[in-house]
């Protein structure tokens, strides 16, 4: 069969992939349906490479897994750029999208009958999709926006260089990172996930785009669980995301980190149970990235929602609420900028996005006021243009996601003076002592099951703190446990009082801000860039959680230690 | 390259209704002739470190003065596995994957009533849901640790549990089955691990790229696929009765599927395999062709065969088919925790000593028996999944109904486990078939069975009348809030006419019914028996079995209209090498 690829005339010589996907897109342009309208937008996504996942838990690998993978998204537009069969869902039925896997062979035959079911089912879902679509807009006037940009074909070949899959390395590195974790005897789950992610995106479109890039990133996270003589579970986490394994931090520094995060779970054993807390919080470290990365992103990306009939086949009468240009969003003198051309270095940075556009650089906030939004080639009625941000995972619409956001603030305090209005703000409130965050859950753990399984966010807008301090006047720290953000939104980025010194910049795993946010899982996601500084919001309200069902046969480590 | 579809899916916590037999997972036994050693935790640290874990944390509950679990059972699991698939002519997937689970089962209370009662009346979620732990790899300090984990979290649901059992025991009216909640088993010490997971991946990969090649010379078959799946399964059980066990098998299928769509709109998938315990048992190159050429004729057959319409008649159900029949509308209605089960239709839990079939068959099932013929049962199993040796059971003798199905629940009247309590890990156990083989005393031979079949057209005044050759799966519902009905699902019907006319082969039906109205229509079995491999899923998840039987001549079926798909076939004619006019399609 492998022979007979080559007999072929290759638009892409060596990449039976691409010749696949080019001749079947040819082929696409002649698919019709009686009474219904050819497709005028083809589009194929192809994620090629491998992968290897291990999981360890106190000292001990519990898997490792290699895979080989090849996906296709095929998608399939009828209608034309102004009002197409997409941004547009009923409930339960197919749409125009399509994703399969598709042979690991490099065989031109195989590959082309996959891409030809695809593409045929696709189309067939677009054509019914278009028509729902029409039916919900009989007698409904409202001026809409196109549903996708026109956009020149470009054409990039960039290879991934092959980095070999460390599945043994990686292995052995979350077996002796939670090993780490068996020296603190209170640590009841103690357990690290690591991923190598290595391959190629492909994308052809019926435009003339034709993209090879490379993709895949390197995440490590590591987790672990107390409880607490009341009964309380106490978790906290470390996230790593890199381009490749050899970018991981030492294993030294590594351990010490793990190392570092087990002390304060141990510690919280000693700890006093915060109670409801109302005043002033501060933000540092990674606590600092997690309330921008949760609160902002929603707010600066434009790609709106998707138009969903309601039971009755009508639409609703009024859409869902997007980022809205002029609002405020940080206090006056703040700026926010999505430049991830500007970021080589990191996992987040990528040539074109996932629908062939090249990323611009974006001022997104001035002087605390949103003035433009990120944007897919989904236009909306105040932006035409994508910015080159449509990212998603799996079959998911291409709407855009942060790339490289760096969020600067008017002027920078020093830590002290930081603390110093902290304290002087508390005391206005009735504390002695104010609360600083430093470690916030990521939403990819959360365990609330109603949230993720429904892929709603959370209603209380931010995750749970994982570490918390009591800062006194006098520069004394004391952790304290069991908290939960109340009623934390955007709102809390308005009230930033203060901002201090830009904490290290990091790569997040996240997903769409909503549905699918809280379901990408440990090791999922898309890279994104956060630099952020440190914050003082004026407000914070944060209630106690302190208690629940205590364990009845102490973990054997514990009992011989006692 | 999708799967095929599923001819039926199983929702994940069925409201006791539906239970599903499929041909789809992996089947074979590695233990069953092996005579075993006694297990002995001393040279195995995978069974020392549960039983460190089950004397450590007994003893830790015994010094906190909190009551001590009656029974408690430790269970890791061990799955290897290798799949190679190809499809049209190459390589699809090869799959490697090794994983260890962690079963905790402890009964809090008594045997008379403990945690694991069923509460009357309770809502569908009012079952707390089991949790499921993944093992390390290897035996040692965090193997122990994460069972003194698990057993904390699953004791505190147990003592939440039993709570709401004394409850509700109070406050509802006198049960109907007074039996106990559990019964006692006898020590168990058993050692016979699989052996070690070799497979040729080059070498098959070669063959299955044939196969799936084979494929290309049909270009109505739209989609295709031809795979291998090799899996090791590994058990190690521990319990407070000192029963120590350490047992495994290894399971092989050999598979070829190909699906089409007819001009209809319907979707029509064929899918063949062989499950055997040893990779010698598997098809050679040449059978594995033969089996895609018989896959690819019969699909395209179908293609082009009638839709058959609604319809009642005599039948005869060949081969697989009447194995999988007695399977969903009499196996599972012989289960022993269905007689106990106020919320079941309990069919059969009054009639012991009755004639609840015709007097010329026997039921039977026995897990202890490893091959029927030349075929590897997937329902054999020496050890049950509660520590108990497993025993060939007679059900029905001669019609007449004996006993049932039964894990170490007891019902009223059987007291006792016959070594049927079985589970997918993660699942709690209940009773399940194993190797179910109906005998029939009384036969005749295959082209008589047809005479019987004509003779009975005739008799009825029915234009025609059916053959079921072959079954994708099926269901049947037990409970007392739906129709105690069945649903199989066919691969190949053929109308049978009287007047000599050649058979016809239709599609676009299931086989439907009630089962004592069914049971009642068996005229007839001929001397040719044959074996349905395939996994059962119900109560306690996906389980191997086998069902053997005869063909059966019954005197009226129904058949119902199949869910049918309305996508036209595909639009454009399949993608070619061959260069056709302006080039290459």
């Amino acid at each position: 069969m492998s022979g007979a690829v080559l007999g072929v005339g290759l638009a892409w010589a060596g990449s039976a992939i691409l010749t696949a996907l080019t001749e079947e897109l040819d082929r696409s342009r002649t698919l019709s349906l009686p009474d219904a309208a050819p497709p005028y937008f083809v589009a194929y996504d192809v994620l090629d490479g491998e992968m290897c996942t291990a999981f360890a838990e106190l000292g001990a690998l519990v898997s490792l897994r290699n895979e080989r993978y090849r996906t296709l998204r095929a998608e399939v537009r009828t209608g034309d750029y102004s009002f197409d069969s997409s941004n547009f869902s009923a409930f339960g039925e197919r749409e125009g999208v399509e994703q399969v896997r598709l042979p690991i062979a490099d065989d031109l035959l195989a590959l082309r009958r996959e891409i030809w079911l695809a593409t045929d089912r696709a189309y067939k879902g677009a054509v019914e999709q278009l028509s729902r679509k029409q039916a919900a807009r009989h007698g409904n006037g409202d001026a809409r926006p196109a549903d996708f940009e026109k956009r020149a074909p470009v054409v990039s070949h960039r290879l991934h260089e092959a980095v070999p899959l460390q599945d043994q390395a990686l292995a052995a590195l979350v077996t002796s990172l939670t090993a780490t974790l068996t020296e603190t005897p209170a640590i009841e789950v103690g357990q690290a996930v690591v991923r190598q992610w290595e391959g190629q995106r492909y994308v052809v479109t019926s435009e003339g785009t034709q993209l090879e890039m490379p993709t895949g990133y390197t995440v490590l996270r590591v987790e672990a669980v107390t409880r607490l003589a009341d009964g309380s579970r106490e978790r906290d986490a470390r996230s790593w995301v890199v381009r490749s394994p050899e970018d991981l931090p030492p294993e030294a520094e590594l351990r010490a980190e793990v190392a570092e995060m087990a002390a304060w779970l141990d510690a919280l054993h000693d700890a006093p149970a915060e109670p409801d807390y109302l005043g002033p919080v501060i933000f540092e470290g990674q606590a600092a990235i997690e309330l921008f990365s949760q609160l902002l992103a929603g707010e600066i990306t434009g790609t709106p929602a998707v138009e969903e009939e309601l039971q009755n086949g009508e639409l609703p009468s009024s859409g869902p609420v997007q980022a809205r240009l002029g609002r405020r969003l940080l206090p006056r003198g703040w700026t926010v900028t999505d430049e991830v051309s500007a970021h080589p270095e990191t996992p987040a940075w990528y040539a074109y996005d996932h629908e062939g556009v090249p990323p611009a650089s974006v001022e997104l906030v001035r002087d605390g006021v949103l003035v433009d939004v990120l944007m897919s080639r989904i236009p909306r009625e105040d932006r035409a243009s994508s910015t080159g941000h449509a990212r998603a995972v799996r079959a998911a619409r291409r709407a855009a996601l942060p790339g490289a956001v760096e969020v600067r603030p008017a002027r920078q305090s020093s830590a002290r003076r930081i603390r110093r209005l902290a304290l002087d703000a508390s005391a206005l409130a009735g504390h002695d002592y104010v609360l600083v965050v430093k470690q916030i859950e990521p939403p990819a753990i959360h365990e609330q099951f109603d949230v993720t399984y429904s892929g709603e966010g959370p209603p209380a807008g931010l995750t749970q703190p994982f570490e918390v301090e009591r800062l006194y006047r006098d520069g004394r720290r004391e952790p304290v446990r069991s908290l939960s953000f109340l009623g934390v939104d955007r709102g809390a980025l308005r009230d930033i009082e203060a901002a201090g010194p830009m904490v290290p910049a990091a790569t997040l795993l996240d997903g769409p801000a909503g549905t699918g946010r809280f379901a990408i899982g440990p090791t999922g996601g898309i890279p994104v860039w956060w630099s952020v500084p440190t914050v003082l919001v004026a407000e914070v309200e944060l209630r106690s959680r302190a208690g629940g069902e205590h364990r009845v046969i102490a973990a054997p480590r514990v009992g011989s230690v006692d | 390259m999708s799967a095929p579809e599923p001819p039926v899916t199983a929702t994940p916590r069925p409201p006791r209704l539906t239970y599903v037999l499929l041909p789809i997972a992996l089947a074979g036994l590695g233990i069953a002739s092996l005579p075993g050693r006694a297990a002995t935790e001393g040279a195995d640290p995978t069974l020392a470190a549960l039983t460190e874990g089950l004397d450590g944390t007994r003893a830790a509950l015994k010094s906190a003065n909190l009551e001590l679990p009656y029974y408690q059972q430790l269970v890791v699991w061990e799955l290897e596995g290798v799949s190679i698939q190809a499809t049209s002519g190459v390589d699809a997937a090869l799959d490697h994957r090794l994983g260890r689970s962690l079963d905790v089962d402890l009964r809090l209370g008594s045997m008379q009533l403990d945690n694991t009662h069923k509460i009357r009346d309770a809502s569908w979620f009012s079952t707390p849901e089991r949790p499921q732990f993944n093992a390390p790899l290897a035996a040692g300090p965090a193997l122990v640790e994460l069972v003194w984990r698990a057993t904390d979290e699953v004791y505190r649901s147990a003592r939440r549990q039993l709570t709401k059992v004394r409850a509700n025991d109070s406050v509802k009216v006198k049960r109907d089955d007074l039996s106990d909640d559990f019964s006692l088993a006898p020590v168990v010490a058993y050692q016979a691990p699989p052996a070690r997971l070799v497979v040729d991946e080059a070498a098959w990969q070669s063959t299955l790229r044939d196969v799936s090649a084979l494929y290309l010379n049909y270009p109505t078959i739209y989609d295709s696929s031809a795979l291998l799946n090799v899996e090791r399964h590994e058990r190690w059980l521990v319990n407070n009765e000192g029963s120590r066990v350490h047992d495994g098998r290894l399971r092989y299928r050999a598979a070829t599927w190909a699906e089409t769509v007819a001009e209809d709109g319907m979707r029509l998938s064929v899918y063949d395999y062989v499950d055997a315990a040893t990779a010698d048992h598997l098809p050679s190159r040449e059978d594995f062709l033969s089996m895609a050429r018989r896959v690819a004729n019969t699909v395209l057959a179908l293609r082009n065969a009638p839709v058959i319409e609604p319809h009642t008649g005599p039948a005869i159900l060949r081969g697989r088919a009447a194995g999988v029949f007695f399977h969903e509308i009499f196996g599972h209605r012989i289960e022993g925790m269905r007689q106990k089960d106020e919320d079941e239709g309990q069919t059969f839990t009054d009639r012991v000593g009755e004639l609840v079939l015709p007097a010329i068959l026997s039921v039977h099932d026995d897990p202890t028996q490893a091959r029927y013929g030349d075929t590897d049962l997937n329902g054999a199993y020496l050890v049950d999944d509660e520590g108990v040796s497993s025993e060939p059971v007679t059900l029905v003798e001669r019609g007449i109904l004996r006993n049932f199905l039964m894990s170490r629940a007891p019902v009223e009247g059987f007291s006792r486990s016959n070594g049927h309590g079985r589970r997918q890990p993660g699942n709690d156990v209940v009773a399940r078939q194993g190797n179910l083989r109906v005998e029939a005393h009384q036969t005749v031979s295959e082209a008589r069975l047809r005479e019987l079949l004509i003779a009975e057209i005739k008799r009825q005044n029915k234009p025609f009348g059916l053959m079921f050759d072959d079954i994708s799966g099926g269901f049947t519902f037990t409970g007392r809030s739906t129709p105690n009905a069945f649903s199989v699902q066919p691969v190949t019907v053929w109308r049978v006419y009287p007047d000599g006319r050649p058979d016809e082969l239709v599609r676009g039906v299931d086989l439907i019914g009630t089962p004592l109205t069914t049971f009642s229509r068996i005229l007839a079995a001929s001397d040719q028996v044959d074996v349905f491999n395939g996994v059962c899923g119900a109560e306690s998840g996906w389980v191997p079995v086998s069902a053997i039987a005869p063909s059966l001549l019954i005197g009226e079926v129904e058949v119902q209209r199949r869910e049918k798909e309305n996508d036209r076939p595909p639009l454009l004619p399949p993608p070619t090498l061959v260069p056709g006019p302006g080039g290459p399609v």
